[in-house]
């Protein structure tokens, strides 16, 4: 048993930290992948555009380059990447008790390096990468120290699933907008952007035999339980997390509703012919894990409803 | 902002390009080039200090990400450098880009025409335009594997020819590698290299991806592996991690997804090549070979190789296996038969080659010695069976004393030798020590992938002789490299438009933000009092 004031601060903290990390990660591929043009290739859509439409807030008028920094150190908008790090951080100084020294130390070192820019270079005209590639080992660090310090209790759970439902909502979101369905010869140089962002390149081509294009991508995100930043492994996680969280998990609706949706996408794996439209799929899952956040607020944090406003 | 409205000011780089040089960067009143305005204006923003500060962080992050090759410092001890990239790219135009991929094409299809031909029915040497002596005398040539025809009849599935550019601008064909070309990787962590750390250079420039080579690779080994199942098993094969160009081997099995593999893994059984694995024998279909015939196979070749699978010529003959590049494709890219190579194409593609051969004196015919040993001072001279650069004479460079011993070399033994003309290498300005820029001389190597089809990768490595006015650009050698772009379109380097043209993105769910406020306790305390005032209503 732990205060649900509590709970809902650590699993806030889980989700932020992931945002922050899947946020570095998407926007140092687009910029990549903007800056070596389109080549031979049909040009690319999943673009500075298609990020901002993705990470929420004001589409601003600006050019490309300019947006991806915005997203990567501007705190102003919510949904860049240093707004995520203090929001974490904000959060984990209020369960300061709860959290190891050493992980509130890993935390605040990240948002206070982030803060000073102390790295030479780390804003434009060198790109995202620097911030991006800090971010992306911070996380690391964090995580790790998390697992290996923390007591297996509710709240490691509930830092887990947030840092879940996140990762597999930030993949549905890139998948939705990286490959909208149709159009594939576009939608194939858009599927090695987004193994490249999510950092599954490597996992892809060991998992599938099949070239990075579109269709094959998008199952191996979805479905692939063998890769643990894949939508049906984080779902399954997130089941277990609850499972073991949870007072009552046989009558619980979070637990009952996470585990209709894991067996959903088992059963969605096996029965769809390979070339399947996923874009359906895909906008389901994303829906259904809403309705997860909402049963989790309800069930765990005495019906705090998450804030639909900007903080 | 189109640069082309206001003529480009005369740079403040203080760069001077060096006549009788062809600089591709600048003209010779040092004024840049239409296509190189925007980089320039980069650099100048840059200035030195800007180009040292990011070759610092070229050198840590190449050496964090270990792509680094060895050097025996004085004391003996081999030490790991950074690999040396320059940071100012090479900028070719598409319409230039067409004529060398061109002029490849044509020249590896002739190539290949030519292997096939020497192992079967050797039109060519009957029809008297290429010596047998020659071809038989090829160190790389081998009797083996006489009378077989690969899978897909494809013998140099991956080829890099050495080009150079003239002083009048013309591309010149110095070397064909068509045994085990390397240096693929390094094009491909070049570009990703450059655009971490000098993505402001891109800024007005589109140029064409170089990183969808390995998976070129994977479709032209798959295309040409004898299997009937669907997907081929394809390995790479490595001497093992001793070897100089381990990095890029294991590089392409990594990006390729296939098994990287020495020859314990390996074992032929009743003919068909198999690899061990946790799970029992496992049959290979295709191997991408990074090592020379003579170590393949200790019963074909040398009885003494350690590295070899005995038995794997067997299972090539048999047909069970590809291999890539095949054996006995290193006859293709012997120095003595390059002299050839325009007659192969005219021979058999019946066309007129599209890119030049250097001059070449081949010096087996005892006339044409005497003329060559008359002018070794202003020739170069090479042995034949040698790559790397080693063993290299340039005569022009050379001390007295040693063109004196290398006449006397030559003479005792002139088929090992050919000679060529002296190419005036173009140049590239090239950050020094200091951040600025001098003018240096590079060459170009674009890589090949023959499948089904001959694919090549736009630009290739670009190797550049980092000392002062020295033409030897091998890496061995005190050589660096330098990206190579080339541009989407020939003229205008400037982008029409932005390149990027989003299409509408689905409607996504608003982000949430997590928020335990006084707000939701006011929810929370409505809610009791509404269960509360239930049990009344």
């Amino acid at each position: 048993m732990m205060l649900a004031r509590i709970a809902h601060e650590l699993y806030w903290l889980g989700r932020n930290l992931a945002r922050a990390e899947f946020t570095a990660r998407a926007v140092e591929a687009v910029f990549q992948a903007e800056l070596q043009g389109a080549g031979e290739m049909p040009s690319v859509s999943f673009g500075s555009g298609g990020l901002l439409a993705m990470l929420g807030g004001d589409s601003r008028p600006s050019d490309g380059g300019e947006a991806l920094d915005s997203l990567i150190l501007d705190a102003e908008r919510p949904g860049s990447m240093l707004a995520s790090i203090e929001r974490a951080r904000a959060g984990a100084r209020t369960v300061r008790d709860v959290i190891s020294a050493e992980m509130w130390e890993a935390i605040n070192t990240t948002a206070l390096g982030l803060r000073g820019v102390a790295h030479p270079g780390w804003e434009s005209p060198s790109g995202p990468h620097l911030a991006s590639q800090y971010v992306k080992q911070r996380m690391a660090l964090i995580w790790g120290v998390a697992d290996r310090s923390m007591l297996r209790d509710e709240a490691k759970c509930f830092l887990d699933a947030g840092g879940l439902i996140e990762v597999s909502d930030m993949v549905l979101r890139m998948l939705r907008v990286a490959l909208p369905g149709g159009d594939t010869a576009r939608a194939d140089r858009h599927a090695l952007i987004l193994l490249q962002a999510v950092g599954g390149f490597h996992a892809y081509l060991r998992a599938v035999t099949a070239p990075p294009n579109a269709h094959p991508v998008a199952r191996f995100l979805l479905f692939e339980r063998a890769y643990p930043d894949s939508v049906a492994a984080c779902v399954d996680s997130l089941h277990d997390a609850f499972a073991a969280a949870d007072a009552g998990p046989r009558n619980s609706t979070p637990v009952l509703r996470v585990s209709r949706l894991a067996a959903d996408l088992d059963f969605q794996r096996r029965a769809l012919p390979d070339g399947a439209e996923l874009a359906g799929i895909c906008e389901a899952t994303q829906q259904e894990l809403t309705r997860i956040d909402q049963d989790v607020s309800e069930r765990y944090f005495a019906g705090a409803a998450p804030a639909m406003s900007r903080w | 902002m189109p640069a082309s409205t206001h003529a480009p000011e005369p740079a403040s780089l203080h760069y001077r390009p060096r006549a009788p040089f062809l600089d591709e960067m600048f003209e010779v009143d040092g004024r840049p080039r239409p296509v190189a305005t925007a980089l320039v204006r980069e650099l100048e923003r840059m200035g030195p200090e800007g180009l040292l500060e990011a070759g610092r962080r070229r050198d840590s992050v190449f050496m964090q990400q270990g792509i680094t090759f060895e050097t025996s410092g004085e004391s003996g001890y081999s030490h790991e450098r950074p690999f040396p990239l320059d940071l100012v790219p090479r900028v070719l135009s598409g319409s230039e880009w067409v004529e060398i991929k061109r002029g490849l094409a044509q020249r590896i299809r002739a190539l290949n025409h030519f292997v096939d031909d020497i192992y079967h029915a050797r039109e060519i040497v009957r029809e008297g335009l290429v010596p047998w002596r020659l071809v038989a005398g090829c160190p790389h040539f081998a009797r083996s594997v006489h009378g077989i025809r690969p899978p897909g009849g494809v013998y140099g599935h991956v080829a890099g020819c050495d080009l150079v550019r003239h002083s009048d601008g013309s591309w010149k064909v110095l070397e064909d590698n068509m045994r085990v070309p390397s240096g693929i990787s390094y094009v491909l962590e070049n570009r990703a290299a450059m655009a971490r750390l000098v993505p402001g250079m891109f800024a007005s420039y589109r140029v064409r991806p170089v990183g969808h080579y390995p998976q070129l690779l994977l479709s032209a080994l798959r295309s040409v592996a004898p299997s009937t199942q669907s997907e081929a098993t394809v390995v790479v094969w490595t001497p093992g991690p001793a070897n100089a160009a381990y990095f890029e081997h294991a590089f392409l099995a990594r990006q390729m997804g296939v098994e990287l593999v020495e020859a314990s893994d390996l074992v032929v059984r009743d003919d068909v090549l198999y690899m061990r694995t946790t799970r029992g024998l496992d049959r290979v279909h295709a191997v991408y070979r990074r090592l020379d015939d003579d170590f393949m196979d200790p019963l074909e070749f040398r009885p003494d190789s350690m590295l070899g699978v005995p038995g794997l010529v067997r299972a090539y003959r048999a047909g069970s296996v590809a291999i890539a590049n095949a054996p006995g494709t290193g006859v293709a890219d012997d120095k003595a038969i390059y002299h050839f190579v325009p007659e192969m194409i005219r021979f058999y593609l019946g066309e007129e080659p599209i890119l030049e051969n250097v001059g070449t004196f081949l010096l087996s015919d005892p006339e044409v010695l005497e003329h060559v040993l008359e002018r070794l001072d202003e020739l170069v001279v090479k042995p034949t069976g040698e790559s790397g650069g080693r063993g290299v004479m340039i005569g022009p460079h050379a001390q007295e004393a040693e063109i004196e011993r290398m006449r006397r070399v030559v003479r005792s033994d002139p088929g090992r030798w050919i000679a060529q003309d002296v190419v005036r290498l173009s140049t590239v300005p090239t950050v020094d020590a200091s951040g600025t820029l001098q003018p240096r001389h590079v060459d170009l190597r674009p890589f090949a992938v023959f499948g089904e089809r001959i694919d090549i990768v736009p630009g290739g490595l670009t190797r550049v002789a980092l000392r002062e006015g020295s033409m030897i650009v091998n890496s061995s050698q005190g050589g660096g490299s330098k990206d190579t772009w080339v541009l989407e379109d020939g003229q205008d380097a400037d982008r029409a438009g932005p390149p990027v043209a989003d299409t509408a993105p689905p409607t996504l769910p608003d982000l949430r933000y997590g928020a335990w406020t006084g707000q939701q306790q006011q929810q929370q305390q409505e809610r009791i009092e509404q269960q509360q005032q239930e049990p009344t209503a």
